[in-house]
């Protein structure tokens, strides 16, 4: 096993909040990694530092990435670290509403693109060679999701758990190595969250790919996660499996309150 | 499934766009055999021809980039004037001509675009409009390009085949070769919509942070945009100086830019064939029929109000643009049929 992603002493803050304070962790090669902790612990603060969406403070994100091999992803743009193998999806399903199922794949698959734009508005050869291959791409995609059956139809007019799978399906558009997922399983009713674990699952072991994901429901992430880090205000609480974790007392604390106060589980 | 969420149809509107395209340049002969296609007519459909292109390019960074802009008739504006300047006092022949005034306005445009990686929506909405005064103050004040009284350049171009044959075309010739670029623009257009560049574009206007995360660089999509909007105003602007051929500063003003605007609106936004369709209703019916009508034609506005009128009801009820009317109209009449078949039914 060897490491995927190693962030380190990663911090940022917002004026005088520091929303993500000295946040150490690593993960490895095809890895399920949770990230978990209460509201505004900056679980997806860290995301968008990872993702280069914000600029981190201080900290190193070391990647090892399809290009260069291990690499600090800070002061690249955010558009630029798809290239590397990472990509994400977000709280807030962000599909694009004007096109249809496939083509929002296809906008996954937009870097795979080299065709320049004469090329593509005269349909030369290689434009052509391009959107036949990605198409067939996305067609795979659907597949392993079983939604082939709604590819033409606009995307964001689907019921939620076919967008939340959607957005998924299209980070795998250009073979990562690593997806960050935030919170992928909310909204999700029961039997679309069994689903997904499955998905989530078979995207890890056949493609070995990391994944990195943000979730409250302790139960999805048990099932799924060979590893957790919990946060709360910034700060690393506590890294472990499933288990260790739901045991550890710092973890109940930030969760439950001190039992002292009244918050006990038990009580 | 089909029947509840509808599918996006695979549509080829290319052989609609030829069609349209022949039919466009039946005037002239129609204007030779008819007594009631007038001569004047011809100059209408050319207006309408060119601000089709300036209109497309408006759909392509408003409809697909989501950016604001107030400021075509200033690049349609630069378009006409650099024609002028590189025909008459340079002597270029028209393809040089137009190829170098779509450069010049294309380069601007990029200028332009820039801009729009600092701002957005109703500033940026401004920022183009300034920049368009701009173009109209340096037109009116150098002497070279006469001024408020406009200038005036041989009418229909000479085409040269490099010096070895060379031609000068008619009314009738001219007005079709407009007609022939509209269709090319057209074509681009559509063409555009349906690549990985169009859908870029796309993911850019829908959520900024998804089409980062995809790999889409903003700065380039947006100067993309603008490099393509402005190019279109400038060919626009360049084709009409061919025609008609005579400009002055006053005809390159926001009122232009905003009917532009609105033309994308009325006819249909992301939609080819809407733009076409609203430069014809923006453009041309209320010259040809509006002014015809008795007493209305002879109110002096009347064009204006019938435009204004007809946004405020395509807002209302087809905000996506006349060209889906008759999608909601089949859907009104399925509603219906299918609510007397419910009732025929329980009754």
């Amino acid at each position: 096993m060897s490491i995927l992603l190693s962030v380190e002493n990663l911090s940022i803050a917002f004026g005088g909040l520091k929303a993500v304070d000295d946040l150490t962790f690593e993960m490895n090669h095809g890895e399920i990694y949770g990230i978990i902790g209460p509201n505004g612990a900056g679980k997806t603060t860290a995301f968008n530092c990872i993702t280069q969406f914000y600029k981190p403070n201080a900290g190193k994100i070391l990647f090892d990435s399809k290009k260069n091999g291990v690499m600090d992803l800070v002061g690249l743009k955010p558009h630029q670290v798809i290239g590397h193998g990472l990509v994400r999806t977000f709280q807030n399903v962000e599909l694009i509403s004007s096109l249809s199922v496939i083509d929002n794949l296809l906008v996954g698959a937009h870097i795979a693109f080299k065709s320049t734009l004469p090329e593509q508005i005269f349909r030369l050869p290689r434009a052509r060679r391009e959107e036949k291959q990605l198409r067939e791409r996305a067609m795979e995609v659907l597949e392993m999701l079983d939604l082939t059956h709604i590819a033409h139809m606009p995307a964001t007019m689907q019921p939620y758990g076919y967008q939340k799978k959607l957005e998924l399906g299209r980070t795998l558009m250009m073979s990562p190595k690593l997806i960050i997922l935030d919170e992928p399983a909310a909204g999700l009713n029961e039997v679309e969250t069994e689903g997904l674990i499955n998905i989530v699952q078979s995207v890890a072991k056949d493609l070995n790919c990391g994944i990195l994901l943000i979730e409250h429901d302790m139960n999805f992430v048990s099932k799924l996660c060979n590893r957790i880090c919990a946060i709360s205000f910034g700060k690393r609480l506590a890294i472990g499996t499933p288990d260790e974790i739901k045991a550890h007392p710092d973890v109940r604390e930030a969760y439950l309150g001190k039992s002292d106060e009244g918050g006990d589980v038990d009580g | 499934m089909n029947k509840v969420f509808g599918t996006i149809k695979k549509t080829q509107p290319y052989l609609g766009f030829l069609i349209l395209g022949g039919i466009l340049s039946l005037a002239p002969a129609l204007v030779a055999n008819t007594q009631w296609f007038l001569f004047a007519w011809l100059t209408i459909f050319a207006g309408f021809v060119v601000y089709s292109i300036a209109s497309l390019g408006m759909n392509i960074l408003m409809g697909y980039g989501g950016l604001a802009s107030l400021g075509t008739a200033g690049f349609m504006g630069l378009g006409a004037y650099l024609t002028m300047v590189l025909t008459v006092d340079l002597g270029l022949s028209f393809f040089p001509v137009l190829i170098l005034t779509i450069l010049a306005t294309t380069v601007l445009g990029i200028l332009v675009g820039l801009i729009s990686l600092r701002v957005e929506g109703f500033f940026l909405a401004i920022a183009t409009l300034v920049i368009a005064e701009m173009l109209r103050q340096v037109f009116q004040q150098m002497p070279l390009l006469g001024g408020h009284a406009g200038r005036t350049m041989p009418a229909f171009p000479t085409i040269s085949i490099f010096g070895i044959a060379e031609w000068t075309l008619n009314r009738n010739q001219t007005y079709i070769m407009l007609v022939i670029f509209l269709v090319i623009a057209m074509f681009v257009t559509q063409l555009l919509f349906k690549s990985a560049t169009g859908r870029a574009l796309s993911a850019m206007r829908g959520s900024e942070s998804a089409a980062a995360a995809m790999g889409i660089s903003i700065f380039r999509g947006r100067l993309l945009a603008f490099a393509l909007a402005s190019g279109f105003a400038g060919a626009a602007g360049s084709l009409f100086m061919f025609f008609m051929p005579f400009t002055n500063p006053n005809h390159w003003n926001l009122v232009l830019s905003l009917f532009i605007f609105a033309v994308v609106v009325i006819g249909g936004v992301r939609s080819v064939a809407g733009t076409v369709l609203g430069a014809f209703i923006v453009f041309a019916v209320p010259q040809l029929f509006i002014a015809r009508l008795p007493i209305i034609g002879d109110i002096s506005g009347m064009d204006f109000v019938f435009t204004g009128v007809l946004i405020i009801v395509v807002v209302l009820f087809y905000p996506a643009g006349l060209v889906y009317m008759p999608i909601s109209i089949k859907n009104g009449i399925t509603k219906l049929i299918n609510k007397r078949k419910k009732g025929g039914e329980t009754a």
